[in-house]
């Protein structure tokens, strides 16, 4: 598949190289560059923004700091241009890796803030740079610096400086969607914090991906300042490119890496096509009656759109899923001594804008039990597991998984040590079909499988949760007990030898609880410990070795299911009437 | 009061309930149980406006309302308390209640129906000021049937009430629901707890596939084996 694509790419590299030696009029040339830069801009834009959902106003900066970084080097200290472009890229990526690493450390700025903080650190660059002797006022001129002689001509020579870019940011763009870090990256646009906890480093790969797509803006900035020769703050930093940027993605399809450059051809063909006449009016209003139209009626783009087609054509033209696929290995590793400590939780306490959700929690998991964890609403047990699976902090106390303290890692490095929950409510990856749900947390917990092993590894978790024949579903054309289901798939999928499980049996039928239960037990029975949270006694009571109450954030029983819940706290506190 | 006659609901090309009937009179509590993916939701839905029916006709008090615009069936006293809560998490409480006494009608009683809310879940009343999104679980269950009350439905469509309760409130929500049908409000249950909610139905329905399997008073779906088998155990 890599090497079709890699000889894909040589040919059209050299097809397009081609080119300056047919000696076609500048003009030509010159028109094509300007569609390589906006191609590069766009793509580079969606690496980080259309991957990961996190829409940054703010490439304008990036490119511009590329700009400014060659236009500096090139007339004060006499560089030679093309060795200012590696520069351009440095400045441009370690200025977004820096911004990065103090705003993706806050939580609140996702979605708009993010956007609007971006777009802000443009107009506070542009000022620096406005009155600084960087630039101070007047603009630069690069009329004097000397153009390498690549092929025939100055405007051959930029066409061929715009494909080597374009052919490069395309191979990163498409590498990065079909690594690790891409299928961590779409994982982070539909839910950020499930991705984490299932094993995602989603700091670094935010980070990673911010630093290459600025990295990539910064390089066309730095050729742009040769091509237009005149850099002034005024253009460089105005909001033109961020909206081209955006409104080019989401025209081509931002879910795919070819997108974005669909979106940029399209787009500066139709605004060249006018501007060449008298109609840059027009132009401009055609663009933004297409883009309304393709919002409407493709809302995944152009490229999108046509992608999604062929992969539908193609998964109905697919053999059925076997239906008789090798039962489930056994998740964890070696059978250590049952009855073992292997989870232990002292004095955890966490509060919420004044509800002590948990007050000082005690709790011991023993290896190879099932636990059952019950209380009124609101007494804790979803704040224990949220606590322990590190979605979050606890104020204060100590959690001892295997020996290890996981209160002081983060939640993508506790997946890592073989733990796994699943929702109360279902927070599956909108966007991600069935099987990819279930392969992410293959490949981004212990095992760290490659994805066709995930991916296989998946399916036999599909096929042991009876998911086997929604794989290419969307997750939003499952009904609840199904999407219950693929909660549980995609926990199982990590091979945890800890699962926390959150309410998995609500909302069943009594002979779908019968089925349930014996899913647990052979989950169990496969060397997994098991602690769920509960409110079907039926279940508590068939399931569970041990079961704990918690109350008010504090533990009020513990011990065997039968004998605890008969106790006269649990009855008032819980129950209602005595269990029988 | 209320008239399901053969409606369709879809998605996409396939059907999700189909020839579905069912009727509800004034003050009636009837209860629909079945199956998981058998189109309980799907059906409680359509009646309460969220899905397009695409044929047979829905009627209250021989009204059609099939044509109507979503936003009208709560201004025909249609209240619904929908799979996983729909809240509005960045709100406070009080201000989702608030909200459920949208229209004028259920405005002028707005007060009282929050003392009633409150008296039925007390622990939405020590929690008013705070923010939805901070409750439990289940405190976000009684939250949602809390504001469709808001609503003085004639008709209160209740999908999975005690879903993810714990017994003892579960005990209290169907406290509650009888109070409310006592009250002559009529009242749709969608609930897989069928021993709890044959109880205190008039009214059976199981659905399966998207069909109306059987039907009848529960003392008689119970007489029958494979409906106690497979809902009761």
């Amino acid at each position: 598949m890599r090497r079709y694509a890699l000889a894909g790419f040589a040919a059209a590299g050299v097809a397009l190289a081609a080119v300056p030696f047919f000696r076609l009029p500048a003009f030509y040339e010159s028109f094509l560059y300007l569609v390589f830069h906006w191609i590069v801009l766009a793509v580079s834009w969606n690496i980080l923004s259309g991957y990961s959902g996190y829409f940054s106003f703010g490439h304008g900066a990036f490119f511009g700091a590329g700009m400014y970084t060659t236009a500096t080097l090139a007339t004060k200290a006499n560089v030679p241009f093309l060795w200012t472009l590696p520069a351009a890229a440095l400045v441009a990526g370690i200025f977004g890796i820096v911004l990065g690493a103090v705003v993706f450390r806050v939580r609140r700025l996702r979605g708009e803030l993010f956007a609007l903080l971006t777009l802000a650190v443009t107009f506070v660059l542009a000022t620096i740079v406005l009155n600084t002797p960087i630039d101070g006022g007047p603009g630069l001129y690069l009329s004097a610096v000397p153009l390498p002689a690549i092929g025939p001509s100055p405007s051959s020579a930029f066409y061929l400086l715009g494909l080597a870019l374009v052919l490069a940011t395309l191979w990163i763009a498409r590498e990065i969607q079909r690594s690790r870090l891409g299928t961590g990256l779409f994982a982070i646009h539909d839910d950020e914090d499930v991705a984490e906890v299932l094993g995602v480093p989603t700091y670094r790969y935010k980070l990673a991906a911010f630093g290459l797509s600025c990295g990539l803006a910064g390089v066309a900035g730095g050729i742009q300042a040769m091509f237009i020769s005149y850099v002034t703050v005024g253009e460089t930093f105005s909001i033109a490119v961020p909206l081209n940027v955006v409104l080019m993605s989401v025209l081509g399809g931002s879910r795919h890496w070819f997108g974005p450059a669909v979106g940029a051809a399209v787009v500066t063909a139709l605004l060249y096509a006018f501007t060449a006449g008298d109609y840059a009016v027009a132009g401009r209003a055609a663009v933004g009656l297409i883009l309304i139209l393709v919002i409407l009626f493709l809302p995944e783009g152009i490229f999108g759109q046509a992608v999604r087609a062929l992969e539908r054509r193609r998964v109905s033209a697919a053999p059925a899923i076997d239906a008789a696929d090798p039962p489930a290995p056994a998740p964890g590793t070696a059978r250590e001594a049952a009855g073992e400590t292997l989870l232990e939780a002292r004095g955890l306490s966490k509060a919420f804008s004044g509800v002590q959700a948990l007050a000082g929690v005690d709790l011991e998991v023993r290896r190879g039990e099932i636990l059952g964890l019950v209380g009124p609403n609101g007494s804790g047990k979803s704040t224990l597991i949220n606590v322990v699976s590190g979605h979050f902090r606890p104020d204060s106390g100590r959690i001892l998984f295997e020996g290890r303290d996981l209160a002081a890692l983060g939640a993508h490095r506790i997946a890592r040590t073989g733990l796994a929950r699943t929702y109360q409510i279902p927070r599956p990856f909108a966007h991600l079909s069935v099987l990819e749900n279930v392969a992410l947390p293959a490949m981004f917990g212990r095992d760290a499988l490659e994805r066709a092993d995930a991916e296989r590894e998946a399916r036999r978790w599909l096929a042991f949760t009876g998911l086997a024949a929604k794989a290419t579903s969307l997750p939003g054309e499952l009904n609840l007990h199904q999407r219950k289901f693929l909660e549980l798939a995609r926990a199982l999928a990590s091979r945890p030898s800890l699962l926390l499980l959150d309410e998995v049996f609500s909302g069943l039928t009594h002979a779908e609880i019968d089925d349930a239960i014996r899913l647990i037990r052979a989950i169990r029975a496969q060397g997994a410990t098991i602690v769920f949270v509960e409110h079907v006694i039926r279940a508590v009571m068939e399931l569970t070795d041990r079961i704990v109450v918690l109350s008010y954030g504090r533990v009020i029983a513990e011990g065997q299911p039968r004998a605890v819940m008969r106790e006269p706290e649990v009855v008032a506190a819980y129950l209602g009437k005595p269990h029988a | 009061m209320l008239e399901v006659e053969r409606i369709q609901v879809s998605y996409g090309a396939a059907p999700a309930i189909s020839e579905v009937s069912l009727r509800i009179g004034p003050g009636e509590l009837a209860c629909v149980v079945g199956p998981n993916g058998a189109g309980k939701t799907t059906l409680i839905n359509a009646i309460a406006g969220l899905h397009r029916i695409e044929a047979g006709a829905l009627k209250l008090d021989g009204r059609e309302l099939s044509r109507l615009p979503r936003h009208a069936f709560c201004g025909e006293g249609i209240a619904i308390v929908p799979e996983g809560r729909r809240l509005f998490a960045g709100m406070s409480v009080r201000e989702n209640l608030e909200l459920g006494s949208y229209r004028r009608a259920a405005r002028a009683e707005r007060a009282e129906s929050l003392e009633r809310v409150c008296e039925a879940f007390p622990i939405l009343r020590e929690r008013l000021g705070q923010p939805a999104g901070s409750l439990s679980g289940g405190q976000q269950q009684m939250l949602a049937i809390g504001r469709a009350l808001m609503a003085r439905p004639r008709l209160l469509l209740l999908d999975e009430p005690s879903l993810g309760l714990a017994p003892t409130v579960v005990l209290a929500v169907f406290d509650v629901i009888k109070e409310i049908n006592a009250g002559g409000v009529a009242v749709l249950l969608v609930e897989q707890n069928a021993a709890l909610a044959l109880e205190i139905a008039a009214r059976a329905y199981v659905l399966e596939e998207g069909r109306i399997a059987a039907e009848g008073r529960p003392e008689e779906l119970l007489a029958q084996a494979d409906i106690r088998r497979a809902y009761l155990g």
